[in-house]
């Protein structure tokens, strides 16, 4: 199980890490969401002691539950990475009529 | 416990701030009344808080009464509360300034409670004992100055707050996957427990990638050499309180997470950290001078010349003596006070001229049509930045060379702090002599000058001048504090045994 977390993470860093390298700054900005997934996957993939088991048992076999914490982490997480996704894309937005493009090669008034 | 109301209180008042004055926000001066009454409340308290720590002790409050480390800890060490002290005051004076600011973006509705926001991310920052709260905590100090400079005046503010928030998602991620790192080596996010883990000298599997990924989340936050380049952009073009703030204080952040780094939870490997930090500092001391000297806009070559005095603060920790970190700390304590007066000075210049503008070329002359004190305390705030007496810049550098002579060669260090010295002093009084001596040219169509009074007010950073002042004459009771600070780093037993870990 663990192999299939880390493969997991591996692709969700590399598209993300690809997108963010893009011109688009659309695209850009999801490839932010995509990273910030992989990493709340991470903290998912920390606390599985033993796969997939659920956090809590109110019946059931008597074996180790996963780890609660962790999931708690990423319930933060991602309230965090979605409040700072929704400003990246309200700044895109704003950045796309003030400046009529999305191609961040052209939006570069500061390099002046 | 009896002082642990206190800790509550250092985030209730701002946090409870920010509601309160988005409730009111149909009314710019209800909302002014309660920015300065929750930042004066804050400030307050961080006095309390100091006081509290010199005379009984570190103080921890325990949320919610959960034991450490199963619930989320606050402590207040001497670190944390000297650093709280320092921002609070700053803030203060941030607030005052904001009271009589002509930008349009401050009259805002949104622009008080994003401000407060600023102030509530840094205080909880300082005060977490958890690091995935310091996480939280950064990240609100981040995303509200996001919005705020997105806001700015300058029209090229929103292009470098997408610039700044591309950058510092990438820090979040680094700074979170250390989290994960260190949670799923240690089974812990308790400072303390960490800390009693890291101890025994065993180092599990993932606890050095955590290492690598949380110091450079922290030296991206503070904006230092590889991670600089966003800076100068990000701090010229904010609206000048929010510019003060972040050049003095909210820089300071990523500085205060070095320290526990390796004062607390990796102490094996401080010395090889503090290697890289000397030779960071270096390049940041030189780079940034020489960008402030040969950079075409007041505000700019102020964001220049933080990135050059972060690099001083970076030299004194890499030194890692007692005396050098006690250089280092009282160094921190100044700068914010200092470099906060001359960004409100230089804002209070550019707040003359219509239309706004801080090119070199085009506020020369300015400083004659203010009121003269600007120009007065423009010059002893330069003369605290280069470090000469009477102002508290003389004294954070004098106990950096003490540090440097013990650590080091004392020609490197001498020089060192001579040779920046001489920089700053050059920048500063070129400025200074262009802005406030030479005659404005009456016959410019491009810049007007705004009457007397139709400026900002320079009540704020006179009285930060004042502290400056102040702080270099009575230096004793500041350096009193960062020596018992400097000595409990020293022994991070006395964090650890605080937080009472398992109830013991």
């Amino acid at each position: 199980m663990a192999f299939f977390f880390a493969l997991a993470i591996g692709i969700l860093v590399a598209l993300g890490v690809f997108q963010i390298l893009r011109r688009d700054l659309i695209k850009a900005a999801l490839g932010f969401a995509l990273l910030f997934t992989s990493v709340n996957l991470l903290f998912i993939a920390v606390g599985a002691f033993d796969g997939n088991r659920p956090a809590y048992y109110v019946d059931g076999p008597a074996a180790q539950p996963s780890d609660p914490l962790v999931q708690v982490l990423i319930l933060t997480a991602i309230v965090v990475s979605f409040g700072s996704f929704a400003l990246l894309l309200a700044i895109v937005n704003m950045i796309s009529r003030r400046y009529r493009t999305i191609d961040s090669d052209e939006v570069s008034q500061l390099k002046k | 416990m009896d002082y642990a109301i206190l800790i509550i209180g250092a985030i209730f008042f701002p946090l409870s701030g920010i509601i309160l004055s988005l409730l009111a926000f149909p009314s710019r001066g209800i909302q002014h009344v309660i920015a300065l009454a929750t930042g004066a409340l804050a400030l307050l308290v961080s006095l309390t808080l100091l006081a509290a720590n010199l005379t009984t002790g570190p103080v921890v409050v325990n949320i919610g009464g959960w034991e450490p480390p199963y619930g989320i800890v606050f402590v207040a060490d001497l670190l944390s509360s000297l650093l709280l002290v320092m921002v609070n005051g700053v803030f203060l004076a941030g607030i005052v300034y904001v009271l009589s600011c002509q930008d349009r973006s401050v009259s805002f509705p949104v622009f008080t409670p994003l401000f407060l926001a600023m102030l509530t991310g840094l205080n909880g920052a300082l005060l977490t004992g958890d690091i995935f709260t310091l996480f939280v905590f950064i990240e609100l100090t981040v995303l509200s100055s996001v919005a705020l400079v997105a806001l700015s005046d300058d029209v090229l503010g929103l292009e470098a707050a997408m610039k700044y928030i591309f950058i510092s998602s990438m820090g979040t991620l680094f700074l979170l996957i250390g989290i994960a790192g260190l949670y799923a080596t240690f089974g812990s996010l308790n400072f303390a427990d960490i800390a009693q883990a890291l101890a025994t000298g065993e180092r599990p599997l993932l606890s050095e990638v955590a290492l690598v990924m949380l110091m450079s989340a922290f030296l991206l936050k503070s904006a230092v050499f590889p991670f600089h380049f966003w800076q100068p952009d990000f701090h010229t073009t904010a609206p000048t309180p929010v510019h003060a703030m972040l050049s003095s204080i909210v820089v300071k952040i990523g500085i205060y997470g070095i320290i526990r780094v390796i004062t607390l939870l990796f102490l094996d490997e401080a010395s090889v950290i503090q290697g890289f930090l000397v030779v960071l500092g270096l390049i940041g001391i030189f780079y940034g001078s020489l960008g402030a000297l040969r950079t075409y806009d007041g505000k700019r070559m102020l964001a220049y010349s933080t990135f050059g005095q972060i690099g001083f603060i970076l030299v004194g920790i890499g030194w890692g003596t007692p005396l050098a970190l006690l250089g280092a700390i009282v160094y921190i304590f100044n700068h914010g006070f200092i470099k906060a007066s001359l960004m409100m000075l230089m804002g209070v210049v550019v707040s003359y001229t219509k239309p706004k503008t801080a090119r070199l070329n085009g506020i020369v002359g300015v400083g004659t049509r203010v009121p003269p004190i600007v120009g007065v305390l423009f010059f002893l705030g330069g003369m605290a930045l280069a470090g000469l007496p009477p102002m508290n810049g003389f004294i954070s550098k004098v106990l950096l060379v003490r540090g440097g002579v013990e650590a080091t060669d004392v020609w490197l260090s001498l020089g060192l702090i001579v040779g920046a010295g001489i920089l700053t002093l050059t920048y500063m009084m070129r400025t200074w002599q262009q802005v406030f001596q030479q005659k404005f040219d009456e016959t410019r169509t491009d810049i007007k000058i705004k009457a007397p009074g139709q400026g900002d007010s320079y009540f704020a950073p006179l009285v930060l001048i004042g502290v400056n002042l102040a702080l270099g004459v009575f230096a004793g009771p500041l350096i009193y504090a960062a020596q018992l600070t400097v000595e409990q780093l020293g022994n991070p037993s006395v964090y650890i045994t605080a937080v009472r870990l398992y109830g013991g």
